[in-house]
């Protein structure tokens, strides 16, 4: 009689082995770099002087494309000058590589602050040597609580010029930039609702655009900027919308009377949206055209994927539950693959691509703080990016 | 007749397995069953100016019977037992004409913000059809979501957790 049923311990087996699997490369090893020497930039040693010459190579170093050093050797030289004068910093830079011994870029730059000079100059090196957009002058929205009081901020992409935009110390969530970068939008209870508004990067300026009866949260811009996906409650359940970027001619996406949606991201085309639906039972990432139609389950691993965010290269970073903690996975629509990019002890949630489509930030919470970090998918060391008191989260980073 | 047995076997473990799985959804709250899941919406705006006229919120010994109602981890489900907390509400507002009511909804601090806010409109949602299902009008209630950022308890631990998952009853005279 036992023995029967022996035969069914192999097959239990020889099927649960595929569940286990399930397509996850953790990836371990640190990232290729090549050898970039920096000592032929030469400066009188003016404070913004040595501003600029630090801020440049702690850009490069983060980059994470270069080793830095300054002992006279690499396979590329940075050379010029950095020279203080009238109130602007002027610079001259030429990047040589040293293996053809030709000259990969020389330009000339000046302007007023050090720091966002800096940041220019690094992104313009790290096209020349390796034909990829740099991150270092791109910028990073979030959310921060400092003393219960909860307001929006942006921040450069090391973190540096922290700066409160709002200052409504009311609940407010998930900001997000325009793709020209001139607005942001983000949702706040300003007048005790959850309401959609919009600011105004250049005059200041804030205009309510969604204020349906219930939820209205989640928004994010089309990658042109003309549309917003976002999710209302107006019809008796959470649902996702699209409207124009005014507030204009809303579109009903999906329809899922016992099932709530949240958190829209668009595709690099506009085309299609990823978002989050539980009306599978759970929480799970879906796929759907940016007009409607059906939505298509993109993950199966584990009970609750959510937060995704559609990068430029068309990968989609997430947040995973894994093994009762939070991870940050990235799905590739291309081969179907999903890898998980942390795997330590600690809670990692609302990812977002960097614009070189290698960086993430994301919020990291260790024993309930809640502080932003920058992970590399190549496997170099994670980067802590909020270093002011405070709970910091809901990032999103600029796309260019 | 061996390959007959492995394919019972398959068979057999592929619906244990599915009762596994199935065992661990979470459960959704239909509507009453005299309400159109269509026709439930979120109510409009009850209160005339936003934002909320506190002044019009009802407070003190009228309505000290009023008791959150309380949710399961990641659920929406009204269970039975709070049941009676939304139909002491449905009998106030029946036996009081001019009272309003917003159903605010909130989460414990798991799982991830953005989700949670969806959550706890859902919640929200469910406690407004049951009431409307018991006969009140739609148009006297409304929905607010907190998601996770108004817990009532500041533990992390299930105790203060199970308390945070909740919709709160805001009456208001207008």
């Amino acid at each position: 009689m036992t023995k029967k049923y022996l035969f069914l311990f192999p097959a239990l087996l020889f099927l649960l082995v595929p569940l286990v699997n399930a397509q996850v490369v953790v990836s371990k090893e640190g990232s290729p770099k090549c050898v970039l020497d920096v000592s032929g930039l030469q400066s009188s040693g003016g404070k913004s002087e040595l501003e600029f010459l630090q801020t440049l190579e702690d850009d490069l170093k983060r980059s994470g494309w270069f080793n830095v050093t300054k002992q006279g050797k690499g396979s590329y030289t940075v050379q010029g000058t950095c020279r203080q004068g009238g109130g602007a910093l002027n610079v001259r830079c030429q990047v040589n590589n040293v293996m053809s011994g030709t000259i990969t870029m020389n330009k000339a730059y000046d302007g007023r602050q050090a720091g966002r000079l800096a940041h220019n100059v690094a992104d313009d090196i790290v096209w020349a040597i390796k034909k990829v957009k740099g991150m270092a002058s791109t910028r990073i929205v979030l959310v921060g609580n400092r003393g219960g009081k909860k307001n929006i901020y942006v921040c450069d992409a090391n973190g540096a010029n922290m700066f409160q935009i709002t200052h409504d110390n009311v609940i407010c969530r998930f900001p997000e930039w325009s793709p020209d970068l001139s607005k942001l939008i983000y949702t706040a209870y300003i007048t005790g609702y959850p309401d959609v508004y919009q600011i105004n990067m250049g005059s200041n300026e804030r205009k309510r655009v969604s204020a349906y009866p219930g939820l209205n949260a989640g928004a994010s811009f089309s990658p042109d900027g003309s549309r917003i996906a976002l999710v209302l409650s107006k019809d008796g359940n959470p649902d996702l919308f699209v409207m124009n970027s005014s507030g204009g001619n809303l579109v009903k996406i999906t329809r899922t009377p016992y099932a709530a949606e949240s958190s829209p991201s668009w595709a690099p085309d506009g085309d299609q949206i990823v978002f989050v639906s539980d009306k599978g039972g759970s929480p799970q990432l879906y796929v759907t055209g940016s007009g409607g139609g059906e939505a298509k389950r993109i993950t199966w691993k584990g009970n609750e994927n959510v937060a995704p965010d559609w990068g430029p290269d068309g990968r989609i970073v997430y947040t995973s539950r894994r093994e009762g903690k939070y991870h940050i996975c990235i799905f590739d629509p291309k081969n179907g693959k999903t890898t998980q990019l942390t795997t330590d002890w600690a809670d990692y949630e609302d990812p977002s691509w960097a614009p070189d489509s290698r960086h993430v930030v994301c919020s990291k919470t260790v024993s309930y703080h809640s502080d932003l970090y920058i992970l590399d998918t190549l496997g170099d060391p994670s980067l802590r990016l909020t270093t002011i008191q405070g709970e910091w989260y809901s990032p999103d980073w600029s796309s260019k | 007749m061996k390959r007959n047995t492995y394919l019972r076997t398959v068979v057999v473990v592929g619906c244990v397995c599915g009762l596994l799985i199935s065992s661990g959804c979470r459960k959704r709250t239909p509507p009453p069953a005299n309400v159109n899941p269509t026709e439930i919406g979120t109510g409009g705006s009850i209160l005339s100016e936003r934002p909320d006229a506190e002044g019009d919120r009802i407070i003190g010994a009228e309505v000290a019977f009023v008791q959150n109602v309380l949710f399961g981890y990641d659920s929406f489900q009204i269970t039975d037992s709070e049941v009676s907390k939304i139909k002491a509400v449905s009998d106030y507002m029946k036996s009081s004409g001019g009272v309003r009511l917003i159903c605010e909804g909130n989460c414990d601090e798991r799982g991830t913000a953005e989700y949670n806010m969806s959550l706890g409109e859902n919640r929200a949602l469910a406690v407004r059809a049951y009431l409307i299902g018991l006969g009140i009008d739609g148009a006297r209630i409304q929905t607010k979501s907190f998601g996770e950022e108004k817990p009532v308890e500041l533990g992390h631990d299930e105790a203060s957790w199970a308390k945070n998952r909740r919709v709160e009853f805001a009456l208001y005279r207008k």
